[in-house]
């Protein structure tokens, strides 16, 4: 046993005996190493030489993107009160593939959704169309009612509607529908600005749309998400008061219904900032329904159309007179019995104002003399006419929010004929915007100073264009309240663009002339009761579209004036297009005039400056006013026809030119004898294109009360103060419950009852103000 | 009566006996069973004696060993810390979720009644809404503005009242 295991291990381990034949060895070797090699190209050349391209197909194939509409942001008045805003609303859309009978669900949901007869997409043919047309996805209805909504969702519940679903989409609301329709504009259905101040503000409103990034395996399920949020729009505060634009609209309303007219405008402007209170447009839309809205009643007649301003720009000249010191308004002037022949032009006064003989200037403008205007400019000279007219802010944009405004026609002193000096004297030759008349009256009224007009509050769209400024702050800066406060001061240091025109003096001489026409002269159904008021009527004729010459049948009816004028607080302006019957300013205009300036006045309590009457008198003058100045016109049509061929490519005036989204589909087209001359002029005048569908207002029931009814006052309480309650007669415990529940705090002496108490009953005092009682025993 | 007890040395001769007894009977057993060839099988009693032995004191090893089992409890404590945070932050993160969603709920519910209260405000309906109630606007002077001051830059009328006569 011992030998074998000494044996054992001895035993020593060889190699193998058999070797592997070499040559089929490395044969092996070799192809496992280009077999290697080649997965190792392969590898190289898709993932790092074609690595970009399958990541790109890949995420074609895998992700889905999904753009996530951004809240529009929201239009407030200077009071915050919302104008437009978005708010989500139900769309309902279908699955046509899990829907097993389309003809009954198209049946069943017409039923539901077209609740507008105007609506075609919601007919039954209409959604059986989209859901037959197979594809997986349809619209049923888009932005329905609440309530369409809830029986849609009742019909889904039941099991009635199978594949119908709804989702929730952006809508924007215009509370107010048709207020201010022309300065808000509309949005369409991709949440787009089309007019107004919606599309001039598109970038900052839109917002940033989010994005969602989905990824989807080979069966459709969703993998995974990314998403990015998008950014609301920014919020913009106008300068337009809500209460001020509705009290405008319904006077403008009233003066449709009974002039007829056919379309009209109201400016009342801030005459300390230049901002726009009101803006009212008649005919009008509700941008709530705007499939319904045509081109034309989105025209803002206030900065895209102009007109001729007749005797209304005579405010020009006198002012520009009187700032030249070629004449005073006590001066007397030589009216030549109401005619004067310049350049061999003769221009005459209204029949009304022919013998006007020897008058003071401020008699002059009462009576509306042309022969008196085209003297002082005369005496002012062209030139410094000219500067005059174009320092009152004529012949130039003058930079407001609104799109598509127009600078008007002025030609320059250069291009003017023997006799347009005299024209323009008296408003002729020269076609301004209602904007740019109130702002002339703006300037008179504040002490002579221009300050270009604004519907935007400041600071609002250079604090957008400053990316440094985060979202917050933005919105910090934007929602301030900036209610209108009458008697404000000029700003200082004043905004850009605004500039001095008159002296201080010539300012308060003109407005007291103002105010001579409407007491004495062509503006009498001006007067305010219990406001001083100023102004100037004016009458114009209109262009006939059919022969191209001044029409004897359409008129203007202006009046420009101002409120109060010992110390203004706003200017308006009254354009009346074609009203039928009587057409003078007078009439028509002023009017308007007086009922939008006196309920604003009393709406902002702007304290009375003259004695209140028990009831308005309805003439103020010995005889009604039934002319002023109208003028029998000339050849000088071609003159406006020629300053509209010189207006700039992106005027909305300008023949071909686009009107940012705003287009007016029949313009107004010159007569051949004016064409003739100048061949390209296509001048669209201010409300040359009637609008069909003039909205009638509703048959208004005013009551008319007698004096000995208006008894009554209207306390305007204001929300802040409290009413001190009655406390004598109390006791001391009753005394502090009461004015603990009121809010005021008391301080009492004596014993007893109350026996005294400061302040007096009645009065409005800030909450927690101390009230003195003194007791005492009976 | 105590019970006998055997000493170590005892215990050894004991054993050693017992040894030699097994060894023999086992060598019997395995020539019965193998046809007389022996194996050599044999049982050894070998004593060891660690009674000498003792086990010395290593207070380093003691200190790291604490040292040791500090830091995997702290890591187990951190670990399970961080596990609980995830736990609160993936918890914490579905109610952030769920408070965004209402608090969007609320802010577009809140966006809802400011559109109805500016569409129920509006001047056009309260203006209607007064006409059918008779109401009418009210007249110049009519309205009165107890807050209202007076008009500081507007003209005013000198006035001298003369003084009431002395009450008897």
């Amino acid at each position: 046993m011992q030998a074998a295991v000494r044996a054992n291990r001895n035993r020593t381990t060889t190699a193998r005996s058999i070797p592997l034949p070499s040559a089929r060895f490395w044969l092996v070797c070799l192809f496992f190493l280009l077999w290697a090699l080649a997965i190792a190209a392969r590898l190289f050349w898709l993932q790092v030489v074609r690595h970009q391209e399958f990541v790109e197909r890949a995420q074609r194939q895998q992700q889905r993107t999904f753009e996530v509409a951004p809240r529009r942001g929201v239009l407030y008045d200077r009071n915050l009160r919302e104008l437009a805003m978005t708010v989500q609303v139900d769309s309902i859309y279908a699955s046509p593939t899990e829907i097993d009978d389309k003809q009954t669900a198209a049946h069943a949901l017409a039923a539901l959704v077209h609740t507008d007869p105007e609506d075609a997409q919601t007919t039954e043919e209409q959604i059986a169309g989209r859901l037959t047309s197979g594809h997986n996805f349809a619209w049923v209805a888009r932005r329905v009612t609440p309530e369409v909504a809830a029986s849609v969702k009742e019909l889904i519940k039941s099991g009635t509607l199978k594949g119908i679903y709804l989702q929730k989409e952006f809508q924007r609301f215009y509370p107010d529908n048709e207020i201010a329709a022309q300065v808000l504009g509309y949005v369409g259905t991709d949440d787009n600005g089309l007019g107004g101040l919606e599309q001039k503000f598109e970038a900052q409103l839109h917002g940033v749309p989010g994005r969602m990034f989905t990824a989807m395996d080979a069966r459709r399920k969703v993998m995974g998400s990314s998403e990015r949020e998008p950014e609301p729009g920014q919020n913009l505060v106008l300068t337009i008061d809500e209460n001020i634009q509705f009290l405008a609209e319904r006077a403008l309303d009233h003066a449709m219904q009974r002039t007829q007219a056919a379309n009209g405008t109201v400016v009342v402007q801030d005459v300390h900032t230049g901002q726009i209170l009101a803006l009212a447009i008649r005919p009008t839309f509700n941008p709530n329904i705007s499939r319904r809205t045509t081109p034309e009643l989105l025209r803002n007649h206030a900065v895209s159309d102009v007109y001729e301003p007749g005797s209304t720009f005579k405010l020009v000249t006198y002012a520009a007179a009187l700032e030249q010191h070629v004449a005073s308004p006590d001066d007397m002037i030589d009216c030549q019995g109401g005619q004067i022949t310049l350049a061999g032009r003769v221009i005459h006064d209204d029949k009304s104002d022919r013998g006007l003989g020897r008058v003071t200037v401020t008699q002059a403008l009462a009576r509306s003399s042309d022969v008196a205007a085209v003297k002082l400019a005369l005496k002012v000279g062209q030139d410094g006419f000219y500067r005059y007219i174009r320092d009152f802010g004529f012949g130039a944009r003058s930079g407001t929010e609104l799109p598509g405004e127009t600078r008007g026609l002025l030609r320059p002193v250069s291009r003017w004929g023997s006799s347009s000096i005299g024209s323009i004297a008296i408003g002729q030759e020269i076609a301004v915007t209602p904007l740019q008349l109130v702002s002339m009256v703006s300037t008179i009224a504040n002490g002579g100073v221009y300050l270009p007009p604004h519907v935007l509050m400041p600071g609002q769209v250079e604090v957008t264009a400053n990316s440094q400024v985060n979202a917050a702050q933005r919105a910090a800066v934007a929602l301030q309240a900036t209610p209108f406060k009458p008697g404000g001061d000029l700003p200082n240091p004043l905004p850009t663009g605004a500039h001095r025109v008159l002296s201080t003096l010539t300012a308060a001489q003109m407005r007291k002339m103002m105010e001579s026409v409407v007491l004495y002269g062509t503006g009498k159904e001006a007067q305010l009761n219990g406001y001083s008021s100023g102004g100037k009527t004016g009458t114009a004729q209109k262009i006939d579209p059919a022969t191209g010459l001044y029409s004897k049948t359409m008129h203007i009816a202006s009046f420009a004036g101002i409120a109060p004028v010992n110390n203004p607080v706003i200017a308006v302006a009254v354009i009346i297009d074609s009203p039928k019957g009587d057409y003078y300013g007078a009439s028509v205009s002023a009017p308007v005039f007086a009922e939008v300036a006196q309920q604003i006045l009393e709406y902002l309590g702007v304290p009375h400056d003259i004695d209140v009457r028990a009831a308005r008198a309805p003439s103020k003058g010995d005889a009604p006013v039934v002319e002023d100045d109208a003028h029998d016109r000339s050849g000088d049509i071609g003159a406006l026809y020629a300053a509209a061929n010189e207006l700039p490519t992106d005027d909305p005036l300008h023949a071909g030119a686009g009107q940012s989204g705003i287009t007016n589909p029949t313009p107004t087209q010159p007569a051949k004898q004016a064409a003739n001359s100048i061949p390209d002029a296509k001048p669209k005048l201010y409300g040359s294109q009637a609008a069909s569908n003039v909205p009638q207002p509703a048959p208004l029931h005013l009551q008319t009360k007698t004096p000995e009814q208006q008894t009554t006052a209207v306390m305007v309480v204001d929300p802040k103060t409290l009413r001190v309650p009655s406390l004598v007669g109390l006791p001391v415990r009753k005394v502090i419950e009461v004015t603990g529940a009121a809010g005021l705090e008391v301080q009492i002496t004596g014993n007893g009852t109350v026996r005294e108490q400061a302040p007096a009953p009645g009065t409005m005092v800030a909450p927690g103000t101390q009230i003195v009682v003194r007791c005492g025993h009976p | 009566m105590a019970a006998y007890a055997p000493t170590y040395f005892e215990a050894g001769i004991r054993l050693s006996a017992q040894a030699r007894e097994r060894n023999e009977d086992l060598m019997a057993q395995q020539a019965r069973r193998r046809r007389g060839v022996r194996t050599p099988e044999f049982c050894f009693v070998k004593h060891f004696d660690n009674s000498r032995l003792v086990k010395a004191p290593d207070s380093a090893r003691a200190r790291h060993m604490r040292w040791f089992s500090v830091a995997v409890t702290a890591l187990l404590v951190l670990v399970m810390v961080y596990g609980l945070q995830h736990f609160y932050a993936i918890e914490g993160g579905y109610r952030v979720e769920s408070e965004k969603q209402v608090r969007d709920q609320l802010r577009e519910e809140n966006r809802q009644l400011r559109l109805a209260e500016a569409q129920l405000t509006q001047p056009g309906r309260i203006d209607s809404m007064a006409r059918q109630l008779g109401l009418s606007e009210p007249q110049p002077g009519q309205v009165v503005h107890p807050s209202a001051g007076p008009d500081a830059a507007a003209p005013a009328i000198a006035q001298a009242a003369p003084p009431a006569p002395a009450m008897q």
